[in-house]
């Protein structure tokens, strides 16, 4: 029997053979943990992110959006932060600009209660309008969706008054507050009366006619679901009147600068979000035009001079909310024959109206498609986006 | 020698990637292939005899969610969601309905109650009630506590949705923050497209005071936000594993075997398949399907067994 002679060049060998085996365990142990979907990747902070060449830089004017709980500014493609999250549960949301353009209203939301402040467009003097915070958890309230009157003489917003016959009833109504020096909450006015359990009325849009447009939620019988529905009241207190159909499930208005066309976001009921369009005469909505579907479309805000609308939708299953500009074609000229070929669906509301809706006189050209503005931003999809010139 | 290196490179490759499956494998001990329930009493009516279903057949799975915080004893956990999901891989069609929690009917263990009780008695005692009650048969079922669903939807990156309507609770249990399980906080989820994370996607999913359909309301929420995992899932690949069962640790089980490689093949390539929202049925028992009373001075939702089992049978079988 031949016994192998254990020589050095042997052991070398062994011992790199061995070295190599460790290696090739831990090559694929790293190789499959390499190879994890990145599901829940961090989104990049708006102001690391590199647009400056990119179609965002010639968005005219300023616009303010939220990511994490943190108020930016966005100018000629380039986002600075204006104001930082408070920290914890708190958050700043829903920016506004006053008509001036020189100021902002924006909310802070807390743990248990939402307040709107008044703050200059850089973030500082920081004014607290309603001090909406209790110590007792079901007296906290919540004020959201600000919004001024056009001459800047009132604020509307949605706030939850308590319900002193059903606790469990929490419910947001429109209500309206002068916004003069030394003014306060208890000069605040009820504008819309919410049905009971459905979330309320929200996103009040007012009307230089003293009218406000707002977003009201209902129970429909035929799908057994709470849908949302635009509509228009003329005064506080007055029965309200519904400028879409309930099937439709219509929010978040956006008048135009010129005030004759109301983009919104129209959800069906369902898991789809459309950005659409209808001409607004001031007290009836025509049928709605789609501008961009098969996305998770929201808060549509339009541009200054009224050519495009910028939107947030996801840009993929990875579902980060970025930013994309729709063009829109300017309005056709206004006749009083059939209805557009484009358009979509006009609702319940709108051909239930006495008044047939202007229509063009002519087929729109197609649509452009939408662009998308930025990548792997994780916008804040329930805040609003505020545009000035 | 030559043949040595390269059967110990292979050793010692699948080694690695055995320690990197390693939870996958623990968990697959643990927490699935779960016991099925018994066969029904004597005198008790028995549910649809099922054959046994290939991968590529239509199966039925159960699944249960139950609030696992201290104010219930270990293991000992009412169902605050039931949904049936029939999953047809042949016709790419999944049909989801949610049983009312409240729902009053005679248990598997015996009694009658409401049906998120029967829980108490175990995961078979529920499967078993839901078989019974409903004329059903069920392959799988799966249950998952609060936290592990929160878990995973951020394992998952979250959820994007488009939230119904405001959601707005001055008293929803605050219970994963707090000590106390009797605490409450507010929320306010508001509505709209947007992305959730995992602990906002429990509160819409969760909340029912302020919903005028109540628990009903719920369990459309329950669905939304299944289907949007569901969209999510498209994206998961075999590495992703470890990760997801670490998030459901002592919060996940079910009787599906991860051994039955055709079922989860199925699966997976359903989730796949599937985006026309026409592919997806949900179904809530509104009423007439339920009614409401008052039996031992608790609300119960009362079943109207003569228009569901048609429907379940339609829809199930």
């Amino acid at each position: 029997m031949i016994r192998p002679r254990w020589t050095a060049g042997r052991a070398a060998a062994v011992l790199l053979m061995a070295a190599v085996w460790i290696a090739s365990g831990v090559a694929a142990y790293l190789y499959l943990g390499a190879h994890r979907t990145m599901l829940a990747g961090d989104a990049e902070k708006p102001t690391e992110a590199r647009l400056r060449q990119g179609p965002i830089s010639h968005l005219p004017g300023t616009l303010y959006l939220v990511q994490g709980g943190t108020l930016y500014r966005l100018e000629r493609g380039s986002f600075s932060p204006v104001l930082n999250a408070p920290g914890g549960a708190s958050r700043w949301t829903q920016p506004v600009f006053t008509p001036n353009g020189q100021s902002l209203v924006v909310v802070r939301r807390d743990y248990a209660s939402s307040d709107l402040y008044l703050v200059d467009t850089s973030g500082h003097n920081l004014n607290p309008l309603t001090h909406n915070a209790s110590r007792t958890v079901e007296a906290n309230h919540w004020a959201f969706y600000p919004r001024l009157a056009p001459d800047g003489s009132s604020l509307f917003f949605s706030y939850d008054r308590k319900d002193p016959s059903n606790f469990y009833n929490v419910v947001l109504s429109v209500y309206a507050m002068p916004m003069s020096a030394g003014t306060s909450f208890n000069q605040a006015k009820k504008w819309t009366a919410p049905t009971s359990f459905t979330g309320g009325d929200i996103q009040p849009v007012p009307l230089p006619s003293g009218a406000v447009i707002y977003t009201k939620y209902s129970f429909d019988n035929k799908t057994n679901k709470i849908l949302s529905q635009i509509y228009l009241t003329p005064r506080a207190g007055a029965q309200g009147k519904a400028l879409t159909a309930i099937e439709d499930g219509c929010l978040q208005p956006a008048l135009s600068p010129d005030g004759q066309r109301l983009a919104m976001i129209c959800t069906g009921g369902k898991q789809f979000a459309s950005l659409e369009i209808a001409h607004f005469d001031g007290s009836n909505l025509g049928p709605a035009q789609v501008l961009a579907s098969g996305q998770l479309a929201a808060q549509p805000t339009w541009s200054p001079d009224g050519t495009g609308l910028v939107y947030l939708a996801p840009q993929g299953l990875h579902g980060h909310f970025q930013l994309w500009l729709q063009p829109v074609p300017p309005p056709a000229p206004l006749a009083s024959t059939a209805p557009t070929p484009s358009s979509t669906r006009g609702s319940q509301a709108a051909r239930s109206t006495p008044t047939a809706p202007p229509t063009p006189t002519t087929a729109p050209s197609p649509l452009p498609q939408p662009i998308q503005l930025t990548s792997d931003l994780d916008f804040d999809a329930t805040s609003t986006i505020a545009w000035h010139a | 020698m030559l043949a040595l290196f390269f059967v110990g490179l292979l050793t010692s490759g699948l080694a690695g990637a055995a320690a990197y499956f390693l939870p996958v494998v623990v968990a697959a001990y643990a927490q699935t292939g779960q016991a099925r329930p018994a066969a029904p009493a004597p005198g008790q009516a028995s549910p649809v005899p099922a054959a046994a279903p290939a991968g590529g057949s239509a199966f039925t799975v159960l699944l249960m969610g139950s609030d696992d915080d201290t104010k219930f004893a270990q293991g000992v956990y009412l169902t605050q969601s039931m949904i049936l999901i029939r999953i047809d891989p042949a016709a790419r069609h999944v049909t989801m309905l949610s049983i009312p929690r409240d729902l009053y009917v005679p248990w598997s263990t015996g009694g009658r109650g409401k049906i998120d009780e029967v829980h108490q008695h175990g995961d078979a005692a529920s499967v078993a009630t839901v078989e019974r009650n409903f004329n059903i048969h069920i392959d799988e079922w799966a249950w998952v506590g609060l936290k592990g669903l929160v878990k995973l939807i951020d394992l998952m990156g979250g959820v994007d949705l488009t939230t119904g309507n405001p959601v707005l609770d001055d008293f929803y249990p605050a219970d994963l923050e707090s000590t106390n399980p009797y605490s409450y906080k507010r929320v306010a989820v508001l509505p709209g497209p947007q992305h959730l994370d995992g602990i906002h996607a429990l509160e819409y999913v969760r909340s029912r005071h302020g919903d005028i359909q109540e628990d009903f309301g719920r369990s459309q929420r329950q669905q939304q936000v299944l289907l949007a995992l569901r969209t999510k899932a498209r994206n998961v690949n075999a590495a992703d594993l470890p990760g997801i069962v670490a998030s459901f640790h002592d919060e996940f089980k079910t009787s599906f075997n991860l051994t039955d490689f055709g079922r989860l093949r199925s699966l997976l390539s359903l989730a796949s398949q599937i985006s026309d929202p026409s592919q997806i049925e949900q179904i809530v028992l509104v009423p007439p399907y339920t009614g409401s009373d008052v039996i031992n001075g608790a609300d119960v939702v009362t079943p109207n067994w003569s228009l569901i089992r048609p429907l379940v049978q339609q829809k199930f079988t």
